[in-house]
């Protein structure tokens, strides 16, 4: 079909019209092959000239479409969409830069700049000239959603997704449900438990018949892409059958010989091999830890529930996107940090919060009542060295929530905060002034001289220079030195290498664009909530959970999703399958496919992303990419090329 | 090397400390105080050294003495942590840390102790009048002496051993080394500030208040000395009876708008009162209006038909001068006087 072509030539209000002779532009480029009509405009983008934009489409039949004026970055979409509101596929549309890329640049040459801004206005009509309509790919979207942990944010995306009549599959790869937030007591601002809210979206959960909820489950491997995820999920068994007679079970638990240390309590307390006894139990089934069983059999001889039979089952599970809500690790000091794991005295932060909730009436620490606490913050945040550069955000909070608890519920203790700042943001601030009028002593170190610790035989002495006291050496002996840890990631994290999920320079899960795409990540159709993504409240957990679960549901809600069609294609005649273009492809796009019995390179529109990397790399040059044809860029070349 | 005392915190509070933990060290209260300088600055510091507990640090400091507590630095705390208070509180608990007898500070804590102390010497003053066999004339007479001999002792037995532990805390213990001369030389800051009490000039928006205190202190040494000296119960000198007169009225109705002021609670100031507050303007109220009284049924020739106005008028005074001059808020106008007098030394030695 005869190419007709418009071009608008754009002032930009003297932007562009100061070093550049719009109106020599346009003359020059008016006789062009395919151009019907040229124009010059003040501003491109005003209503104005959108306006007569659709009219001259509308009456000209115009079939291409190009505006020289500023970034793409800033107006292609707009009169993309101008070429739609005036019925032409708005594929037919061509933008060229000749503000950022003449006008601003050769302010200092106007004739030269004119010159540039014509021929970029030519290779711009050039391509313009190829120009086709283009639909969006279309792909079957499986409605169905996967969540990856059932901490807060898990279950609270469950639920919300459940609301919006979208299957959830729920994969924890703990026993128990909860995540984190089981293992906290009371919570600010209502001293809620962790138990408590756990155990309300737990029963909020369950009761819905579409949320599937596997415990001990992991994902082991994950083949397919946006609308079409095909996941194999490992079910390790509890050995212990469901229902059972709690009576027997705990002579059971009882009998057992094994002790090891109970992760839940931060490994403070011990459990044995078999055990269900966390405070917030969710199911509540007992189970088996096979790593330390040794299977001497005395639990299976008292109670008849417990079978050794039962096998690992590996389901397969179909969904059209994936969640990932894995959480955080509390930060493990190293040897020697502020004394861990050197002076007997010194705990982290979840540690000491397990204390406050196990010991009743006295704060015990080794046989010894607690009377004096030193706090030392941002242990494992805001490092100079070890890497962690971030503030945890949630930590100052915790540990002034938690020195509140003690002082309530032990009012004999005293509490130091060797801080580097306090950052309690929003209504948390109230706990520092709660903190504060209560008597705790906060002192603040310089950023090059933290506290430090040393022994005295019986107490740790933590000494630290000042600053509210003009940088004084101070020192407090404490019973009970708390490190106040900070958030990192997981450090089992196979299942995100899995989804090939990108992670930023804190390790931890990375969005797309930390302001206005926050929970979505370049994997498509795979999006992140809570703590996997960095550190976060329960509040900004609960927070991005919904946004995730909406932004989830988004991509299955109408069991089809549309993608961009500008992507590779292979020809399959030229293509001799030498596996260059599919190693050079950063998204897994290309595979191997078989065309009779010949090899070729099969790509797959949904997981393609036009980018291009593939095209240089082929040998027999069997690849093109829509809309970006050799075709095109070579009367591109041409059109610049020429004098 | 300091220690932390997070213990002395609650004792403060015993002195009338309020809500001063919730500091979070802004320094909003230093920079309203229009007496603090950057090279005496309070009171952020005054707070953070009461937080951590560093008595050694705050005995040895004259900062809460140059405080005059115009309350600026309390209503422009974000923190309602309340400096001006605990500069106040801080004055009370230094009292009690230069008082040699303890005496101080138990009053200063213990309301009961306080209202046992003013029934014994009720019951003092009582059985002393039953065993002169309520005879006016050798009660007056003894009264008289009381007056005197209460002075001379107080000063002597207490007072003046207080200074020189007060001396002792802020210059001998710190080891300032301090020429006789500058001692000498300084001396006219003393008289100034004892007199006048200029620097609370330099609070915001204080002159009435200064000058009521002004004429109160001119008003009660004058009363002081006519009563001591002039004898003016007994004077026939017309002079001296007015001047009685007017020194009496002065003080009560100076007084009496200080308690006002209390009531009202309408300035920082006054919104906050220990026991020892109201018992310092109460009894000199009712110092100068019983005097007045006094001679007035004297002139009225009235007082021998009632004995009991005097027995009155000489239990307040009792009690005044055992109590809360010796051991009351009555010490802050000499350790004020002495606070400004060490400064001026300690400066000049520097």
């Amino acid at each position: 079909m005869e190419k007709k072509i418009g071009v608008y030539v754009c002032h930009c209000g003297g932007n562009i019209s100061d070093y550049v002779d719009v109106e020599k532009v346009r003359q020059a480029i008016e006789d062009e092959g395919g151009v019907m009509l040229a124009k010059t405009t003040m501003f491109a983008c005003s209503d104005s000239n959108q306006k007569d934009m659709v009219d001259d489409i509308k009456k000209n039949d115009l079939n291409g479409v190009v505006v020289a004026s500023c970034s793409p970055k800033l107006h292609l979409t707009t009169f993309g969409n101008v070429s739609e509101r005036a019925g032409l596929n708005k594929y037919n549309y061509v933008h060229a830069n000749i503000r950022e890329q003449v006008s601003w640049a050769h302010s200092d040459d106007k004739a030269g700049a004119t010159e540039k801004a014509i021929h970029i206005v030519r290779a711009a009509i050039a391509k313009a000239r190829f120009t086709e309509s283009l639909e969006p790919n279309k792909i079957e979207a499986q409605k169905a959603v996967a969540i990856i942990g059932s901490g807060v944010a898990g279950m609270k995306a469950a639920i919300e997704l459940s609301n919006m009549d979208c299957p959830v599959y729920i994969i924890e790869r703990e026993f128990f449900i909860g995540g984190r937030v089981s293992q906290w007591g009371a919570m600010f601002t209502t001293n809620e438990t962790g138990k408590e809210v756990v155990t309300r979206l737990y029963n909020d959960m369950i009761r819905r018949p579409n949320v599937t909820v596997f415990t001990g489950a992991e994902v082991i491997t994950n083949v397919g892409s946006i609308g079409d995820f095909k996941l194999k999920v490992k079910i390790t068994p509890r050995y212990v059958k469901e229902k059972c007679d709690r009576g027997k079970l705990q002579q059971a638990i009882d009998a057992c010989p094994v002790v090891v240390p109970d992760e839940f309590n931060f490994n403070i307390t011990s459990r044995k091999a078999i055990y269900h006894n966390f405070p917030s139990e969710y199911p509540q089934a007992a189970v088996i830890d096979m790593k330390s069983c040794t299977r001497c059999g005395k639990c299976e001889s008292i109670c008849d529930n417990i079978d050794f039979s039962q096998k690992e089952e590996i389901l397969d599970i179909h969904v059209g996107s994936v969640l990932m809500a894995t959480g955080f690790d509390p930060y493990t000091p190293h040897d020697g940090e502020f004394g861990y794991n050197e002076f007997a005295n010194v705990v982290t932060l979840p540690q000491f919060k397990r204390m406050i909730e196990l010991n009743e009436n006295k704060l015990m620490h080794q046989g010894k009542e607690v009377k004096n606490i030193a706090y030392i913050y941002c242990v494992g945040s805001r490092q100079e060295e070890g890497g962690n550069t971030y503030c945890s955000r949630y930590c100052c909070t915790s540990a002034i929530h938690a020195s509140l608890l003690v002082k309530k519920k032990y009012p004999s203790v005293y509490n130091y905060h060797f801080n580097r700042g306090i950052r309690t943001y929003g209504k948390q601030e109230s706990l520092y002034y709660d903190s504060s009028a209560q008597g705790d002593i906060y002192l603040q170190a310089y950023e090059d001289a933290l506290p430090v610790v040393t022994w005295n035989g019986s107490n740790s002495i933590v000494k630290i220079n000042d600053i509210l006291t003009g940088g004084r050496e101070m020192e407090v002996e404490a019973d009970l030195v708390v490190l106040v840890t900070g958030m990192v990631p997981r450090a089992e994290n196979s299942v995100g290498t899995l989804f090939k999920l990108p992670k930023g320079r804190d390790k931890f899960f990375n969005e797309i664009h930390m302001k206005l795409r926050p929970v979505e990540t370049f994997i498509d159709g795979v999006t992140i909530a809570g703590a996997c993504q960095g550190p976060k409240n329960i509040m900004e957990s609960v927070n991005s959970a919904l946004s995730a679960a909406t932004k989830s549901f988004s991509y299955v809600s109408k069991g089809e999703l549309e993608t961009e069609p500008i992507v590779a294609v292979i020809d399959p005649v030229l293509c001799t399958w030498c596996d260059a273009c599919s190693k050079a492809c950063p998204f897994d796009a290309i595979s191997m496919t078989k065309d009779g019995t010949k090899s070729i390179a099969l790509i797959n529109n949904s997981v393609c992303k036009g980018c291009g990397m593939c095209l240089p790399v082929c040998p027999t040059d069997a690849i093109e990419l829509i809309a970006y044809s050799n075709n095109e860029i070579e009367s591109m070349i041409d059109a610049l090329a020429h004098d | 090397m300091a220690n932390i005392d997070p213990k002395f915190g609650e004792a403060l509070k015993e002195y009338g400390g309020v809500n001063f933990n919730a500091c979070y060290n802004c320094g909003n209260c230093t920079a309203v105080c229009s007496l603090s300088t950057p090279e005496d600055s309070f009171p952020r510091e005054m707070v953070r050294l009461s937080v951590l507990g560093l008595q050694d640090d705050l005995k040895s400091s004259l900062k809460p003495w140059l405080c005059y507590y115009c309350g600026e630095c309390t209503t422009h705390c974000p923190q309602t942590a309340n400096p001006g208070e605990l500069m106040m509180s801080l004055r009370r608990w230094l009292t009690s840390q230069y008082d040699w007898t303890g005496l101080s500070g138990l009053l200063y804590k213990s309301l009961p102790l306080s209202i046992i102390a003013f029934v014994l010497t009720t019951i003092g003053v009582i059985a002393f009048a039953a065993y002169e066999s309520f005879n006016l004339e050798t009660i007056i007479h003894f009264g008289h002496y009381f007056e005197m001999i209460a002075i001379g002792a107080v000063f002597t037995f207490i007072l003046l051993p207080n200074i020189i532990r007060m001396w002792w805390f802020v210059i001998l213990k710190p080891k300032i080394q301090v020429s006789f001369s500058t001692y000498v030389k300084s001396i006219r800051e003393l008289i100034v500030h004892m007199f006048t009490q200029k620097r609370s000039l330099g609070c915001d928006d204080n002159q009435v208040r200064w000058f009521e205190h002004l004429i109160l202190v001119f008003g009660y040494l004058a009363l002081l000395f006519t009563t001591v000296f002039l004898d003016w119960f007994s004077s026939q000198n017309l002079f001296v009876i007015i001047l009685g007169y007017v020194e009496s009225v002065v003080i009560f109705v100076v007084t009496f708008d200080f308690m006002g002021s209390r009531i009202k609670k309408n300035k920082e100031i006054n919104k906050f009162s220990q026991p020892s507050d109201w018992f310092f303007v109460i009894w000199l109220f009712l110092m100068g209006l019983t005097a007045f009284i006094v001679r007035a049924f004297i002139d009225l020739d009235i007082l021998e038909t009632n004995s009991w106005m005097y027995l009155l008028h000489l239990t307040v005074l009792v009690q005044w001068a055992l109590i809360i001059v010796p051991f009351g808020k009555w010490t802050h106008f000499l350790y004020r006087s002495f606070a400004m007098y060490f400064d001026k030394v300690k400066k000049m030695s520097a």
